[in-house]
């Protein structure tokens, strides 16, 4: 068991990284806003991060928590002029972010490095790191869906103007959405800057938005743990399917497809939501029959 | 005693006065009925009050203050709360949790305390569960708490959904067509539901197509044609008014 883990190590931390992309992608959707920002959010703080503490010297604790702060400053800067967009307008505005972000680092060379990015960077982030980050996100994830802030996320997302109605701000709650998705996605691009020795704007392009999204789809966009069960399926899915390697996006484009047909929720919220609604209806034929 | 005026109301779409001048006003402790023809105005004043839609000219008060120009949420912070002519539930959500939301208007926790978890967002949430749970005690509802909101039955259904309406004790509280699709026994149920929100104070707009409903139940009505405002007063008064009722048969 020990030397699986530690022949898999590697493997364990990219899904930590991609578990933290994947809670940044999750908050904005859970509050209703379709926004592939995040690619943009960590791009900016993994930049951030690796320049400030090649350049200008700074720790390595304060490098990343600039980058967090820059992706938080980032995600509200975004918000402003998204307000008034929805649905597919916004993944299209949040597109074309992305894609400046990439753009600025391919040309502004002197400062990015260009298409070769920033190369060897220490290493100063690991797996206790990494884990470190995945549970404080994950403990204010779970902290907002059992507070009044997690039921306006949910009540936005399933009916705008129903929430409206009972005061929620949808104004507010999104800026706040894209606040802590830039957070994130900037404090994971951070790490990761410091965890893989270089950063090239190639790792945030339409890659890195699509398996994102896909842990979310596969996962779900409620629950806390949604998210570690899309992005294991992500990165654990190929190391255990070898074998299959070359056929890897045709086995990912597969599980897409038959989670979406079959549990348009996400695995993971359409598991928790059986488990809760079979205990509901004991309870309710349990009180019928008293 | 809450109070909401509407003072020379209009609203144009392109040419179309849809709302032409409307002036009247709900009061505290009374069921004030708004009735109407198909296409009469009646949904379109509702969205103006609500804050849905931007009003072309006049002026909307809540107990003296101006709601004219404020966004639907903020409307609902003031004080005003709706029912929706379908209904429109939270349908991946609890009928608790669909309750629970209609608290918002009460929570205090800041954003910061519910992200952190604080103490108090914890505190607050236990206790709002319980002022749901009390809730649909009074309404009946126990033991559908934990189910989808989605999978309940239509009359069931209008119940959560006025469950949320007045879960946050507003001032003002709008019913558009809440019995449409029930049967005499279902609308009744309601009806005792809406007279001792009354009693508590609450200022309830009835607007309804079953006028017998409206009869029974409301104090004064207004009855909405074209945009304008053709006739008021007690029930009685207002089914006689040969205006009125050559609205709603056709004159001649």
């Amino acid at each position: 068991m020990m030397d699986f883990l530690r022949a898999n190590q590697p493997v364990f931390d990219f899904f930590l990284l991609a578990l933290g992309f994947a809670y940044s992608q999750q908050i904005v959707l859970r509050c209703g806003v379709f926004s592939l920002a995040t690619a943009a959010f960590a791009a900016l703080g993994a930049y951030a991060c690796a320049l400030l503490l090649t350049r200008v010297g700074v720790p390595a604790f304060v490098a990343i928590a600039a980058a967090l702060a820059i992706g938080a400053l980032a995600g509200w800067l975004v918000s402003v002029p998204l307000a008034h967009l929805r649905g597919v307008y916004q993944a299209i505005a949040t597109l074309g972010l992305v894609e400046v972000i990439v753009s600025l680092a391919l040309y502004a060379e002197p400062l990015t490095g260009g298409a070769v990015g920033l190369n060897s960077l220490p290493k100063l982030v690991g797996t206790p790191e990494l884990l470190i980050a995945v549970l404080v996100v994950g403990y204010l994830v779970h902290s907002i869906s059992g507070s009044g802030l997690g039921r306006s996320f949910d009540a936005l997302r399933q009916d705008e103007m129903v929430a409206a109605s009972l005061g929620i701000s949808s104004r507010r709650n999104h800026a706040l959405a894209f606040v802590l998705s830039g957070a994130i996605g900037g404090l994971f691009g951070g790490l990761q800057s410091l965890y893989a020795y270089s950063v090239q704007p190639t790792q945030f392009g339409f890659a890195f938005m699509v398996s994102s999204l896909t842990a979310i789809i596969l996962g779900g966009r409620r629950s806390l743990l949604g998210p570690a069960i899309g992005a294991a399926i992500l990165t654990l899915l190929p190391e255990l399917a070898r074998p299959l390697a070359e056929y890897r996006p045709m086995v990912n484009g597969v599980i897409l497809i038959l989670v979406v047909v079959f549990l348009p929720q996400g695995a993971g919220d359409t598991l928790f939501a059986a488990m809760r609604h079979r205990r509901a209806r004991l309870a309710a034929a349990a009180a019928v029959k008293v | 005693m809450a109070t909401l005026e509407l003072v020379d109301v209009r609203r144009n779409f392109g040419g179309v006065k849809a709302v032409d001048g409307v002036s009247f006003s709900v009061t505290g402790g009374r069921i004030t009925g708004l009735i109407g023809p198909n296409g009469s105005g009646k949904s379109t004043l509702v969205n103006l009050v609500t804050g849905v839609l931007a009003l072309s000219s006049g002026d909307i008060r809540l107990n003296g203050q101006s709601i004219a120009t404020a966004t639907a949420d903020a409307v609902a912070r003031s004080g005003v709360a709706r029912t929706f002519q379908n209904i429109r539930l939270l349908a991946e959500a609890s009928v608790l949790e669909n309750v629970m939301i209609g608290f918002h208007r009460l929570e205090r926790s800041s954003a910061l305390a519910n992200l952190l978890g604080l103490p108090s967002s914890r505190r607050e949430t236990r206790a709002l569960r319980e002022r749901a749970r009390g809730l649909l005690t009074r309404f009946g509802m126990t033991a559908f708490a934990e189910l989808a909101a989605g999978s309940l039955a239509y009359g069931h259904q209008r119940r959560v959904e006025m469950m949320r309406a007045v879960a946050s004790a507003p001032d003002v509280l709008l019913l558009d067509e809440p019995v449409a699709g029930m049967n005499d026994v279902e609308a009744a149920e309601l009806g005792t539901i809406f007279r001792s929100l009354s009693e508590d104070g609450m200022a309830v707009l009835l607007i309804e197509h079953n006028t017998r409903f409206v009869a029974e139940l409301c104090h004064d009505v207004h009855v909405l044609d074209g945009g304008r405002l053709i006739a008021h007063g007690t029930p009685e008064q207002v089914m006689r008014d040969p205006a009125v009722v050559a609205a709603y048969m056709g004159a001649d």
